[in-house]
């Protein structure tokens, strides 16, 4: 079970876990962040889901933001999501977990997908992001995204923090369609 | 207010309760998430479907035209609305479609309606089909031609066939259309690609209609596998066929062939006891599948569910992911034709 705030939290520092089952778009989003950003020591963690393994549990540092990447093409993906994001402690909902959805283009099959995991993310409150992840330009959008993200999560940037940021943006469902499909 | 989609009603209606804020009149065809400028349209899929029951549609319908369905394997599209489609000018229409064809085949020479050419059409309503008061009557298309070194006692072969159908069809999108247009908004297609394509111009040109081919959704088959199985009692299946393809480097074709008899108890397993109704809802389907999916992943460890459903075959007949049908027998007819029918609605473009 990750606890947020079991770790003490290092100068100038922040880290980033990508959870994500296919691993495809999890290594060229960590490139992009590690490498965009010069100010700040940025760490990112690869998972493919949760629960971490036991062993790693003291060299791992506090992580600020936990980002499931769910890819709409499969219903593994989403799946794999839902069942990682029972080990997790409820503390982290309060601004440390961001939900970011590729594929949602194609309408073949991932039209319920997409609708499953927008009441995912609406009932966690947390935000939900779109990525286009065949494109660089559109990888690149979404590391400097997830990056703003993980400054305010970590506390880098002044009056703003994960808490604010997430009352802000987390995912909704507009209420008609919450009516209809209760 | 009933806010939950009241699908288990009547035999012949299901209804999707939609919610929209628009400005002006719409006839908004339902589609599954549509942000259209101006209007939030969204609808509720049908989550609960009737089982599928024996319809002796023989009774209805006549027995030659059903064999006639019941034969080929279709190519599904959409088709919008027909623009004053008279069925009273059946006749009229053939031989305009067959000058038509000639006309393309031989570009460039006028061609006489009415003359001994080498194609010959007809149009045929199929009469019965039609379940609801809002459906209209299916309508069936043959082209004959005689082959190329025939002797002149030859008959004439059947070279492409298609029908126009609409069953079952959403009653509040169907009453919402101007009156003289008629909808039928799925249309079945057997033969070569070059016929299909001149008939579809020729239906584009004369009725200000679109076509779209019809590509369906995993779920789809999933409902329809789902379906199938719960006919076994009644019908037997013999067995049901799966095919996935998985996301791997080449990709991976997985085919599952299951007994009947073990999917039929599988299906009984997951659909709770004795029901005094007879729907069947999408939480059953999935439940279903998802337990196909697990028996896999103990055995093979491959997650099925990370691929994609492309082809679903029982002796009941055959569906595939590119929009192909084939059903064998005609008992269920109606239920997969209701199906396809409320798949071709929704896929249609709205204005």
């Amino acid at each position: 079970m990750l606890k947020p705030f079991r770790k003490v939290p290092v100068l100038n520092t922040a880290s980033l876990l990508l959870v994500e089952n296919e691993e495809q778009l999890q290594t060229r989003l960590a490139d992009i962040i590690v490498q965009n950003e010069k100010d700040v020591n940025i760490t990112v963690r690869l998972a493919r889901k949760l629960p971490l393994p036991e062993e790693n549990q003291d060299s791992r540092p506090r992580i600020d933001l936990i980002v499931f990447i769910v890819n709409l093409r499969s219903e593994r993906s989403l799946q794999s999501a839902e069942q990682s994001v029972k080990y997790l402690d409820p503390g982290f909902f309060l601004g440390k977990v961001c939900f970011v959805v590729t594929g949602a283009r194609c309408l073949s099959g991932s039209s319920n997908r997409l609708l499953t995991a927008r009441k995912l993310a609406a009932s966690l409150h947390c935000p939900l992001l779109f990525a286009e992840d065949q494109t660089n330009e559109g990888v690149i959008t979404v590391a400097v995204r997830l990056l703003g993200i993980l400054k305010v999560a970590a506390g880098l940037v002044p009056l703003a923090t994960g808490l604010y940021l997430n009352s802000l943006s987390h995912c909704m469902i507009p209420s008609d369609l919450e009516q209809n499909l209760d | 207010m009933d806010r939950r989609s009241s699908v288990n009603t009547s035999v012949t209606h299901h209804t999707t309760h939609r919610r929209s804020k628009s400005y002006g009149r719409t006839f908004d065809a339902t589609s599954r998430f549509c942000y259209t400028p101006g209007q939030l349209t969204i609808t509720r899929i049908p989550t609960s479907r009737e089982a599928a029951k024996a319809h002796k549609i023989t009774e209805k319908v006549d027995p030659e035209q059903v064999a006639l369905l019941v034969k080929n394997e279709w190519k599904l599209s959409y088709v919008t609305p027909l623009y004053q489609f008279r069925y009273t000018l059946l006749n009229v229409y053939a031989k305009h479609l067959s000058a038509f064809l000639v006309a393309e085949k031989q570009q460039g020479t006028a061609v006489e309606v009415g003359l001994e050419t080498g194609f010959k059409v007809t149009f045929s309503t199929v009469l019965g089909m039609a379940e609801t008061k809002d459906d209209a009557e299916t309508v069936f298309i043959q082209i004959h031609s005689k082959p190329v070194f025939a002797s002149a006692g030859d008959t004439p072969r059947v070279v492409w066939s298609g029908w126009l159908t609409c069953i079952n069809g959403d009653p509040e999108y169907l009453q919402s259309l101007p009156p003289e247009f008629v909808s039928l908004p799925l249309f079945c297609t057997s033969g070569t690609e070059s016929l299909t394509f001149l008939v579809k111009l020729w239906f584009e040109r004369t009725f200000d209609c679109s076509f779209g081919s019809l590509s369906l959704d995993p779920n789809d088959l999933q409902w329809l596998a789902a379906l199938w199985t719960g006919c076994h009692s009644d019908n037997n299946i013999r067995s049901l066929k799966l095919a996935w393809t998985l996301p791997a480097q080449p990709p991976l074709d997985v085919s599952l062939t299951v007994n009947g008899q073990d999917a039929w108890d599988l299906w009984e397993k997951v659909r709770p006891g004795d029901r005094a109704d007879d729907s069947v809802s999408i939480e059953e389907v999935k439940c279903f599948i998802t337990g196909i999916e697990s028996h896999f992943f103990r055995h093979f460890k491959i997650h099925l569910s990370a691929g994609v459903l492309k082809k679903v075959s029982t002796a009941l007949g055959s569906v595939h992911l590119d929009g192909k049908i084939k059903i064998t027998c005609s008992d269920y007819m109606i239920t997969v034709m209701t199906l396809l029918t409320e798949c071709a609605i929704l896929k249609m473009p709205t204005i």
